[in-house]
Parts: structure tokens; sequence; C-alpha cells
């Protein structure tokens, strides 16, 4: 593979220039980052709602990578590699509950909720079921590490980043009044949109208020371009907030709960955050939202949106108008994403400019791909 | 109790695992050795896999017998 050049968009932001096509487009090039740049990270994976009780395990094909989430007797929330220690074998293929025991279904060895091998049938010989070499101790589920925050399962397959709290301890901080408990809005406060392109264009058109007028026009009845600024973490996240958030309010007058203990900003304003590198999260008074970037291959994304409550009784008919409304915005958007998608396989294109006041958060994204991917690339050199 | 029966075939074919569990269990109870061995291990990971109230009585006659360890 012929590596990309990505000094050009490491530049000061006026100077700099996108992304090249193939990190749009090619293969190779997807394989590339989903090692630095989905497997090195805190990357989010599903909704802990996926798994509601003690048993309840999912399997999860994660940009190839076949996981198990399961929420195990304690009601702790795992993720692991969703295959035997044995022969490789898939151990769970649809959601269902583990009532007792996780059993392969080749030969039968079993594990706990926890990942702990618990029975090697046979693996002595017939009714023998200990063998000299087989280390029970040694052979439990291989476990990816996970955190759960917003309501979203994040997880870190490499193993080696920074904890969860501490790498993202500034926008914990940020949002540490919303550090409380958040109730799914359930079945209608759920959505998925399969979106024909990459998964860092989504972010991209995300991060940035520059589209707002033009993509999502009902906006400017009440929120106008000037009333947002920016968000910027160079290395973590960026996106942005907006200081005229208005509350939806039903035919009745009836409007969501407010989270409790807010400081009087939130009375308004809003913050939209692209947690790197692949959720996007929303906060405002009454609700939040994530929404979970799930790469399907170079040019398809799959959106998964969740709404969550200050309480558990919310107003049905209001969750289902507000989970519609997010729908309609979310949907907006695809054409642009697909649309610059479509762009990227043109050689004519060069990775474009940025505007310097507009595309702040935008850019710092690529800037943080470009370093994720580079440092990646130069690691095997540094082996050597 | 021959590992042919009809019962086991059907219970298999079927999914029904208590049933695989009793019928595993039962058939161990008339035999002895290494094919009792076999017959309590079919049964206890059955038994495991839904978490039925056996498994312990299963799991305890299997590390009697040497065939299996405590959890």
């Amino acid at each position: 593979m012929t590596q990309s050049d990505l000094s050009l968009v490491r530049q000061n932001i006026s100077a700099a220039k996108g992304l090249p096509n193939p990190h749009y487009t090619s293969e190779a090039v997807f394989a590339e980052e989903r090692d630095a740049l989905l497997a090195s990270e805190w990357a989010g994976l599903a909704a802990a709602v996926d798994v509601p009780a003690p048993g309840d395990a999912r399997p999860i094909d994660f940009v190839g990578i076949p996981l198990l989430l399961i929420r195990d007797k304690d009601g702790q929330v795992r993720v692991f590699h969703n295959i035997c220690r044995h022969r490789g074998m898939i151990l769970v293929s649809e959601p269902r509950r583990i009532e007792g025991v996780i059993r392969c279904p080749y030969h039968s060895w079993c594990y706990s909720t926890q990942g702990r091998l618990v029975s090697t049938p046979h693996v002595g010989g017939p009714g023998q079921n200990t063998a000299q070499g087989i280390e029970r101790s040694e052979l439990g589920l291989i476990e990816v590490r996970s955190h759960v925050w917003m309501g979203v399962v994040w997880i870190n397959l490499s193993g080696d980043a920074a904890a969860f709290e501490d790498h993202h301890a500034d926008l914990l901080a940020r949002w540490a009044e919303f550090d409380q408990p958040l109730y799914h809005g359930g079945a209608d406060s759920r959505f998925t949109l399969d979106v024909g392109c990459n998964w860092k264009l989504a972010v991209e058109n995300y991060c940035e208020s520059y589209h707002l007028p033009w993509v999502h026009p009902s906006l400017n009845t009440y929120s106008r371009l000037e009333d947002h600024y920016h968000i910027e973490a160079r290395g973590r996240y960026s996106g942005q907030g907006t200081h005229v958030y208005r509350q939806l309010t039903g035919d009745d007058g009836q409007q969501f709960p407010d989270f409790a203990g807010l400081a009087d900003k939130w009375d308004t304003a809003a913050e939209y955050i692209a947690a790197y590198p692949n959720v996007l999260l929303g906060v405002h008074r009454d609700h939040i939202f994530a929404l979970l970037l799930i790469p399907k291959g170079p040019g398809r994304t799959e959106e998964q949106v969740h709404l969550f409550y200050p309480t558990e009784d919310t107003d049905p008919d209001l969750r289902a108008r507000n989970a519609e409304q997010w729908k309609q915005v979310f949907e907006e958007d695809i054409f642009v994403v697909e649309g610059m998608q479509r762009g990227r396989h043109t050689p004519a294109f060069d990775g474009g400019r940025f505007s310097p006041a507009m595309d702040g958060p935008t850019h710092l994204f690529h800037d943080w791909v470009a370093t994720r991917v580079q440092t990646h690339r130069n690691a095997p050199q540094a082996a050597e | 109790m021959k590992l042919t029966d009809a019962a086991l075939i059907a219970a298999h074919e079927a999914g029904d695992t208590a049933t695989l569990v009793a019928l595993y269990a039962r058939a161990a109870d008339q035999v002895t050795g290494p094919e009792r061995a076999f017959l309590l291990t079919q049964a206890h990971v059955f038994a495991m896999e839904i978490d039925h109230p056996e498994a312990p009585r299963l799991r305890a006659a299997l590390i009697e017998m040497g065939c299996e360890l405590p959890l």
C-alpha cells in the first residue's frame, strides 16, 4: 500500500488540507485506521441498555472483530472476544439470555458470565474433564477493557489506552453536572440509520456549526449561526455549542423534566461533542443523546442513536416527538455525508481546504486522525 | 437407557436442556465407571448451561470420581 501523505493535514488550519481520498475509499486504509483509530482509543461499541438484565448477551461484529457484549450475573457490563479458547469457535451467535454458563456449541467448554472457564468436558478423554496442561485459570474468555459512560459502552481493544477516566478527564469535568442517572427512553427512543459514507465524514459534519443554516434551515428560526461556539480539545474531542437551546413543548404545554442541579447557563445552552473516535454526544437540560458510528466498511456506516432522560417516566408522546425531531435532523445530514463520500472518488479532490473561522473542530479531528495514523505507521519502525 | 433412545435424540433436536439433564443423569445412575463419568459430564454441562439446581450435585459426583475440579 502506498501510504498517504499526512503532512499537509497537520498544518495550521489556514494552510492545512483535509485527509486524502484513500482515507475514505480504500479498504487498506480502513484496516489501518481500525488499528490506529478505533482499536487504540476508547471507541463506542453499543448502548448499555442493549443488555438490560443480568445474563443478557449480544454478539457484535465491530469492524470485523467478533465481540460479545454481556451483563454478567452481578449486573456488570462486560465485553469479551466472542470466541472459545479451545478452537476459536464463535460462542454466541444471536442475542439471548444466558441462564447459567456460556456453553461453546462445538465441544461444550463452558464459561461463566464473568468469563471464567468452568468446565472442559471430556478434555482428558471420555468422562475425564481435566487434562495436564489445560489450566482453566489461564483459559478464560479474553476480556476487552470496557467502561460505561453516558449510557454508552466504550471499549479499548488494544488494552493500552489510558484509563477512561484519565483519557477523558476534561470531558467528564466539562459535563460533570450531567453525571447523574440516565434513563433510556425505550424502544421509541432508539433508531438506526444506514449511511453510505465513511464514518469519519459523520464526525466531521457533526463537529461544526458551519453547515447548520444550509442543511438544517429550520434552526434559523431561533438558533442562528452566531449563537454557536466551537468546542476544541486537541487529541480527544471537538464539537460545537449553542446559547439558544429551546425545549420541546407538547400540545398541552408539557415538557421533559430537567436534570437536577444544572447551572443557569444550561437553561438555554446545549453542547454537541464528538468524542474521538466514533461517539457523538449531545447534552441539553432535559435530555441527552448518544450517536454511535459503527463502521461497516470504507463507504458505509451504521448510525445508532439513543436518547436518555432525567427520569424514568417521561411523556411517551413527547418522547416520540423528540426522537422524530432528532431523526429528522440526522437524516438531513445524510445527503451531505453521502455526497462528500461520492466526491472522494475523484482524484481531482485534494482533501479540500478549511474555513479558518468555521472549521476548527473539524480540522482538529483531521489533525487527530493524521497524528494517530502517523504514530501507528511509525511504531513498527521504532521497534526495529 | 441407551444413548440411542428416542427420547434423548428428541431432546437434543428440540434443544430441551432440562430434559437432557434428567435423561443423562438417569442414565448415569444405571452404570458405573467411565461410562458413568461420561454421562454425568453430559448431564453436568447441560445443567450448568441452564443453572439447573442439580448442577452442584452432578459436579460433586464428578469430583468424587476424580473427573472434575471444584469451582
